[in-house]
């Protein structure tokens, strides 16, 4: 052991880079496997969607409603309720979100009652859904009163579930207004809250707006808290408005799939494409808005 | 006069306002600096004169005319005839407010129907006597505000203040909410306690609320082992594997398209892998264990529906383990490569350690994720409480019998029924602890390294 130059060169040396080089191969494999593993489970589980369903989707599944009969049934009922249920989840959320998210970000003091209000807003985000369904079962229906299987209910409980996702990507999106913008118009004689209103909201719509579609596609996609509140009735005529009985999509894949007629299997692969591409095409205008309106500053 | 028409007529009222004080202040601006506020905060401080008092006015009236609607109908010549047991004429009377509001509906008190002109009368009487008080309130407050207003008076100031009200209020929502859901919870399952024993509830072994038994031993152990085992020793590799090549190996163009291809994942709605799982997943895996030797094994089984759970926390991990990897400072990588490790080595050897608070809290919020699942488990995992260590056994869990016991129709304040509440006040507890560590060690780490 003279000369650590000779070391690089022995037999025992090589060997032992070789070893090395085929580790690092074998590691990049594992890695490359795992992306490719989970890749292979998402085509195999669109592909048996689309095998299953594509056959079953025509006009008469998509205008007609829930029927005993899987040739007559389809899914325009539950579509409907659906976009109720949406419709009155966006109308509490975004507004509701986008101000306590301007408040948090632009005027809160910092103090114990705003840090709690942060931590309850981190943590709503991450309770799991049905413990939202057993508020709106407990608050909404018992306690208040209001009607049972309606779009009315299920948005309300929506809306609480997808607030603070909004609360939580507004303020990312308000955080990115560089300072600049405030100043310039602090200083020529705007308060506050018109800089707020007039310069900084409008430059966060976009993320904001993101934000919220991403919110609206998980709340459009959720069963467990709906369920809570019973929105499980067969409808077999569409909902004609916010407070009569409903369903919504993903709990008509959810009642077809109990059927125990095999023929509705079609039927559910069918519904569930459906609800794909209604996710998939909000998802798509959310990234659209996302590349479309970025700036970097 | 209906709400609705009362609401619009207020919003309508709040608009002339609006016009009016804009007006005014358009007169009172005589030149250069005359006014301290714009015309249109002038108008925002009428408006909002004129709506809020009467407002607060119609949600007064709202909360106290039930009662005065009630006492003029019994004091009605048509209530003598009630009678004086207090649950019968109160169900007579709230068949007659029934009939009032639709005429279709059907009386099962014959009583009822006599009552239906005196309901009606009083309603309309205190209806307009309510309108009245309203507009009284808006006209009241919008003659007050008008007065106020004059060139140096500083109308933005006082909007501005109202403005900050209501972000404060929309704010404090959040807070209701978890307020809400606590005291919800804890309400229903102090019920549950005063009937069954706390103690019988966490320790007993078995679950069969039918019978009255409600030893939760079985579910949380299911719970645990469908979603903090099974689901994580599927999640974990693959999350932190597929992290690990993107961000280290992938080239760019690459990673720019796998990520958001894996992010999929995590968008497809529970239902829809629910469905995957009992349909293909489960007949999968009921034949493995016929090969594995198994007896009998039943469709439902916990190795289905943990599996396909953890295929969902794939995109959670991954994404967690990516941030925390993305934090480590450069010069780290860097040193280990410069002293001759291979790249594999200096990941193994410094990323993930460097990096292993930010993992295990990914690794805790996708924990927190899976306990807390439904659909999953409601369509693959099996109705029959299960204390067992076999994958291939069906196998239930807290999610799953909250479904079950709140989906029949029993009435509402039985034992059984309460329990869902006392599972979910467990579930809330969990994860909300899960969910506080792991946000409070990815903060701490984010700035151990700034």
């Amino acid at each position: 052991m003279s000369n650590p130059a000779n070391n690089w060169q022995s037999p025992e040396a090589e060997k032992r880079l070789a070893k090395r080089y085929a580790s690092e191969r074998r590691f990049k494999l594992l890695g490359l496997s795992a992306v490719g593993l989970s890749m292979a489970f998402l085509v195999f589980l669109i592909g048996t969607m689309l095998i299953g369903g594509l056959g079953g989707i025509d006009w008469a599944f998509l205008t007609g409603s829930d029927s005993t009969e899987p040739d007559s049934a389809g899914v325009w009922g539950a579509v409907k309720g659906s976009l109720l249920t949406m419709i009155v989840t966006i109308v509490l959320a975004l507004p509701m979100g986008v101000l306590a998210a301007v408040y948090l970000e632009e005027f809160a003091p910092r103090n114990r009652w705003i840090d709690m209000v942060e931590v309850s807003i981190n943590n709503l985000a991450a309770v799991p859904s049905i413990i939202f369904g057993l508020l709106g079962l407990a608050v909404f229906i018992n306690f208040l009163g209001m009607p049972r299987s309606s779009p009315l209910v299920g948005g309300m409980t929506l809306a609480l579930m997808t607030m603070p996702v909004i609360v939580i990507a507004g303020r990312n999106a308000i955080k990115a207004v560089p300072p600049s913008i405030r100043d310039a118009a602090l200083a020529v004689g705007a308060s506050r809250v018109q800089t707020v209103f007039h310069h900084v909201l409008p430059l966060a719509l976009p993320g904001i707006l993101t934000g919220a579609i991403i919110g609206m596609a998980r709340a459009l996609g959720e069963t467990a808290p709906l369920l809570m509140i019973g929105m499980r009735a067969f409808v077999s005529t569409p909902p004609s408005g916010i407070t009569d009985p409903a369903t919504v999509l993903p709990m008509q894949i959810f009642l077809w799939s109990d059927e125990v007629d095999r023929a509705f299997v079609q039927n559910t692969s069918a519904a569930i494409l459906v609800l794909l591409a209604f996710l998939l095409t909000m998802n798509g205008f959310a990234i659209y808005l996302r590349n479309k309106f970025e700036t970097r500053w | 006069m209906t709400l609705p028409a009362l609401l619009v007529l207020i919003a309508g009222l709040g608009l002339i306002g609006w016009l009016v004080a804009r007006a005014k202040a358009q007169r009172l601006n005589t030149g250069r600096n005359a006014l301290h506020s714009l015309p249109g905060h002038h108008g925002w401080y009428l408006a909002l004169w004129i709506m809020l008092p009467a407002l607060a006015g119609v949600l007064l009236w709202g909360a106290v005319s039930p009662g005065l609607i009630h006492t003029a109908v019994l004091a009605d010549p048509a209530a003598a005839s009630l009678p004086a047991f207090d649950l019968e004429r109160d169900a007579i009377l709230s068949e007659a407010y029934t009939l009032a509001e639709d005429p279709g509906a059907s009386a099962f008190n014959p009583g009822a129907e006599q009552l239906v002109p005196a309901v009606i009368a009083a309603k309309s009487k205190f209806g307009a006597m309510g309108a009245a008080l309203a507009l009284i309130l808006a006209f009241a407050g919008g003659g007050f505000g008008y007065t106020r207003l004059s060139a140096s008076f500083q109308a933005r100031t006082k909007v501005e203040r109202v403005v900050l009200v209501l972000l404060l209020a929309a704010s404090l929502l959040a807070v209701l909410t978890t307020v809400g859901i606590i005291a919800s919870l804890l309400f229903e399952s102090g019920i549950f306690f005063s009937k069954v024993s706390p103690i019988e509830f966490i320790f007993g072994t078995h679950w069969s609320p039918a019978n009255g038994s409600f030893g939760a031993v079985p579910l949380f152990w299911g719970t645990i082992f469908i979603g903090a085992i099974i689901a994580m020793v599927v999640a974990i590799p693959l999350g932190l594997m597929s992290a690990i090549y993107l961000t280290q190996y992938a080239h760019p163009n690459v990673r720019r398209w796998m990520k958001p291809m894996l992010e999929i994942l995590a968008g497809i709605p529970t239902v829809v892998y629910g469905y995957f799982a009992a349909l293909t997943v489960a007949p999968m895996v009921r034949d493995f264990a016929v090969m594995m030797g198994f007896d009998n094994p039943s469709t439902e089984s916990a190795l289905a529906a943990g599996l396909v759970m953890g295929i969902m926390i794939i995109p959670f991990v991954s994404s967690m383990a990516d941030d925390s990897i993305a934090a480590v400072p450069q010069a780290m990588r860097d040193g280990s490569l410069a002293m001759g490790a291979t790249r594999s080595e200096t990941i193994k050897k410094v990323l993930i350690p460097a990096a292993l608070p930010g993992i295990v809290a990914g690794v805790m919020l996708a924990i927190s994720r899976a306990i807390g699942e439904t659909m999953i488990v409601v369509m693959a995992a099996g109705a029959t409480a299960n204390l067992s260590a076999n994958p291939f056994a069906s196998m239930t869990t807290v999610t799953f019998q909250i479904v079950q016991l709140l989906t029949g129709d029993q009435e509402f304040d039985s034992a059984k029924t309460l329990s869902a509440f006392a599972l979910g006040l467990v579930l809330f507890g969990v994860t909300l602890i899960l969910n506080i560590i792991a946000l409070r060690v990815v903060k701490r780490f984010r700035e151990a390294y700034e």
